[in-house]
């Protein structure tokens, strides 16, 4: 059952189109990745979701039902935080979901404790806001939202500030509360810090989809790696790969090798080299095949056809309509 | 705990009363975390107190506020010269400090969106943002209110009360006039309220919520200065902080209030509103480029208010004329008169009630037209002197310098060679107050002009019954005195007329003079302390 259904959202701010027609659909239980580079329009289409920005065109369904009506009242079940989450920094941690609760009806304020303790927070709760980190505030957040026992959760940059524990706790509980049957839309731009959380991922570039499909989808669809390779002799090692077939290498203006390689070629490259006796002094992987291919998509420009054209013709996730 | 058991331990059921209810504990839960708030109480709290032990530690009197002289004489003047001096200033001050960064600390601190996505619809956080600062500010002002009246009664004492035209009103009645006129300026106080939500929404910064009330009431009692017409005075909402006067009169007016109350409501109605549209069609997207700080959008709302004050201090002429030589000469004649009295009878005379000075008084200004507030406005009482044994029918002229407000409010001091000095001796000996060393008094800014030309024609003593209340002339006259009222030179337009009101004599010494002699005659041993007194009117 499909608990988000957006069709053609479009918001306009002055002469700048963040969202241009995007379709969403996020089922229950399902944890979607929302990617996109800065200023892709994520934000702005959580803010719609959550009912914070009023669409120009489109309509939204949460649950089966339209949830935003003349005075944008949010459903119940809904939850989550756009940018980082924001409190008031002159109550304490615990004052502030106190606050929230009271919104709320009054009726969470029995779990305050729980959410506390599950966020990891339990021994600051009574620490003014104000002086908590940015992490600690992200897990604030976090708690804030798990008040609500929400059935759709929102979470932009969820990871943002968190320590590398942080992420992973962040992680688990994502993946606990979809294994729950809550439905999760997760943004970032820290592709690799939520590659393993979601089951599915939508890709946004100046506020157009530009592709959505599975984390398998996407690594098959990904372009060559490219690595960075450090060796005894640089020349000898171009002139090497020159000869090899699948690998393509240049210099690095930072010194080494980029070599862009097929599956199966690297191996082939790196004992050629050997033979040769080049030795290896380093050998890197900058940037991972997704994040290869999420540049490949979002940094073309408006107008140009996508580097990868299968990728246009991507099926949709057996989590969409 | 995952999600599901999150949700069973998450009752469903909310409290009853609502989103506005859920909203407004929120919002009071967070201004009393407030220090603003918790210094605000304090101030409301223990200000009163101080003011009233700094009165008393100095001996000096607030002559320039209404009712000022008396802070040492009655425990009932500190509230209300507390709620005169709250008029000016603090009350807005009050209402921009709670209401102010209502709205816009959620801008301040991002928290709008934490705020709407808790199941709250935008009308629930308004209304019950709005509720929790009105219900602060009412509570305020009603803490300000018992502590002053406390601070007054325990500084001071429960003495009676020297009202605004000149009568004492008794312990009991001052307490609830009291209390009225700080429940009377409750609305005003709730405009300025809705003003500053108003600020708060709409320009989403904390320092113009704040201090916008604060500047808009400065605006208002400059505008309140210039200008003769009653138009533009009648839409000033710090006119409303005013409206009480009328109940300390004699003769009690209320034209002020209906029109003040009804002003304030429209304040309310017309802030709220634009506030909600504000609101309403906002969208909560960051902070775009155009709303972030920069120096047009300040200029241009500068400029626009220069041009708005300048149009209505222009428009401060228009309407009827409220402050007239005949409703003040109607006014400060019978205020004297009672004063008068009262000084008599501090000096141990016996002073029969419903006495009447045989005096003609008449007002004017020293420039131009006898008509609007200003500070040259002199106004002349022609009294018979009572002293024993004068010629009964020697006239003395008083002339007081009189300051008049737009509202109708005046105060009136005479130089010290004529009614003394500010402090006297009392009959047994005790420093008082002279009462007619500053008259205080109020009229109705708002009377019918019929009842002002009236009293024009009539002026002085004559004009007195014409404005009295028949409950309140009732009250002051007494079977043996009121056949012998005279009607007053004003009205003795032929020469008959005149030989019989001369013939009548001077009718306070006469019943004064009369009723010590009965005094006397009963007690057959001369009232030593009435000759031991010192003299009278004009000592």
């Amino acid at each position: 059952m499909a608990t988000v259904i957006a069709s053609g959202l479009t918001k306009r701010f002055e002469t700048t189109c963040a969202v241009d027609g995007v379709d969403l659909v996020v089922d229950e239980g399902e944890v979607r990745g929302l990617l996109g580079p800065n200023g892709a329009g994520k934000t702005t289409l959580l803010r719609m979701l959550l009912g914070l920005v009023r669409p120009d065109a489109g309509t939204i369904e949460l649950f089966g039902r339209t949830p935003h009506g003349s005075d944008r009242l949010i459903l119940d079940g809904v939850a989550g935080f756009v940018e980082d989450p924001s409190f008031y920094p002159y109550l304490s941690g615990r004052a502030n979901l106190e606050v929230l609760a009271e919104l709320d009806g009054g009726g969470s304020q029995a779990c305050i404790d729980e959410v506390l303790e599950q966020v990891e927070l339990a021994g600051r709760g009574g620490d003014r806001v104000g002086g908590y980190s940015s992490g600690m505030r992200q897990r604030l957040g976090i708690a804030a939202a798990l008040m609500r026992a929400p059935r759709l959760l929102l979470l932009d940059e969820p990871t943002a500030g968190l320590d590398p524990a942080g992420v992973r706790f962040v992680g688990g509980l994502v993946r606990r509360l979809s294994a729950d049957g809550v439905a999760v839309l997760l943004s970032s731009h820290q592709i690799g810090e939520i590659e393993g959380v979601c089951d599915s991922f939508i890709m946004l570039s100046r506020g157009r989809v530009v592709w959505e499909g599975t984390g398998g989808q996407m690594r098959a669809q990904a372009p060559p790696s490219a690595y960075r390779i450090l060796t005894s002799d640089d020349a000898r090692a171009l002139a090497l790969a020159a000869d090899k077939l699948g690998v393509q290498a240049e210099p690095s203006p930072s010194g080494g090798l980029i070599v862009e390689v097929e599956d199966g070629a690297l191996d082939r490259f790196v004992l050629a080299l050997g033979r040769s006796d080049v030795a290896i002094r380093r050998l890197e992987l900058p940037v991972s095949p997704l994040e290869s291919m999420f540049f490949a998509l979002t940094d073309q420009p408006q107008d140009d056809p996508i580097v990868v054209p299968e990728l246009a013709q991507s099926p949709r996730p057996s989590a969409g309509p | 705990m995952t999600a599901r058991a999150l949700s069973a331990a998450v009752p469903r059921r909310r409290r009853a009363g609502g989103g506005v209810w859920s909203v407004y504990r929120a919002e009071r839960r967070k201004l009393l975390a407030q220090l603003s708030t918790r210094a605000l109480a304090l101030v409301c709290l223990l200000g009163p107190f101080a003011f009233g032990a700094i009165l008393s530690q100095q001996g000096g009197v607030p002559a320039d506020t209404l009712l000022g002289v008396w802070v040492h004489t009655s425990g009932y003047a500190v509230p209300l010269v507390v709620l005169g001096f709250a008029g000016y200033l603090g009350f807005p001050v009050l209402a921009g400090a709670l209401a102010g960064d209502l709205f816009s600390s959620e801008d301040r601190y991002g928290t709008w969106k934490t705020v709407l996505t808790r199941s709250r619809s935008r009308g629930d956080v308004f209304a019950g943002k709005v509720l929790a600062a009105a219900t602060f500010s009412l509570a305020l002002v009603a803490l300000a209110a018992l502590s002053s009246i406390a601070a007054g009664l325990l500084l001071t004492g429960d003495q009676p009360l020297v009202g605004l035209s000149g009568t004492v009103i008794p312990s009991g009645e001052c307490l609830l006039l009291v209390l009225a006129s700080w429940l009377l300026s409750m609305l005003p106080v709730l405009a300025f309220t809705s003003l500053a939500v108003l600020f708060s929404v709409a320009t989403r910064n904390g320092i113009m919520g704040v201090l916008g009330p604060v500047l808009v009431g400065l605006v208002m009692q400059l505008l309140a200065l210039i200008g003769s017409g009653t138009w533009v005075h009648m839409l000033l909402v710090a006119s409303a902080f005013d409206d009480w006067h009328g109940l300390l009169s004699a003769h009690k007016f209320y034209g002020p209030l209906i029109i003040g109350s009804c002003v304030c409501v429209v304040w309310v109605w017309a802030c709220l509103g634009a506030s909600w549209l504000i609101l309403r069609g906002r969208d909560f997207a960051g902070t775009p480029v155009a709303r972030r700080p920069g120096w047009v959008v300040p200029v241009r709302a500068v400029l626009g208010s220069a041009a708005l004050i300048v149009v209505l201090g222009a428009a401060s002429n228009w309407g009827p004329v409220a402050i007239t030589k005949g409703r003040l000469e109607a006014s400060i004649a019978p205020a004297f008169n009672d004063l008068t009295l009262l000084q008599q009878e501090r000096l141990g005379r016996i002073v029969p009630k419903g006495t009447k000075l045989n005096d003609r008084t008449s007002c004017h200004r020293r420039a131009g037209a006898s008509q609007g507030p200003g500070d040259d406005w002199s106004c002349t009482m022609t009294v018979v002197t009572p002293l024993p044994g004068a010629n009964p029918l020697q006239l003395t002229a008083v002339t007081y310098d009189v300051s008049v407000k737009s509202n109708g409010c005046y105060k009136a001091q005479a130089p010290p060679s004529f009614v003394g000095q500010q402090m006297m001796s009392d009959a047994h000996g005790h420093s008082i107050v002279n009462p007619l060393f500053t008259i205080y008094g109020c009229f109705d800014t708002t009377a019918a002009a019929t009842a002002c030309a009236e009293a024009q024609n009539c002026g002085g003593a004559a004009a007195r019954p014409s404005t009295s209340s028949p409950t309140s002339r009732a009250r002051r006259q007494t079977p043996s005195t009121s056949s012998k009222r005279t009607t007053g030179p004003g009205r003795a337009e032929t020469p008959a007329q005149r030989k019989a009101e001369r013939a009548a004599g001077p009718v306070v010494m006469r019943e004064i003079n009369e009723a010590e002699g009965r005094e006397e005659r009963e007690a057959e041993k001369p009232v030593e302390e009435a000759e031991a007194a010192p003299p009278k009117v004009g000592r």
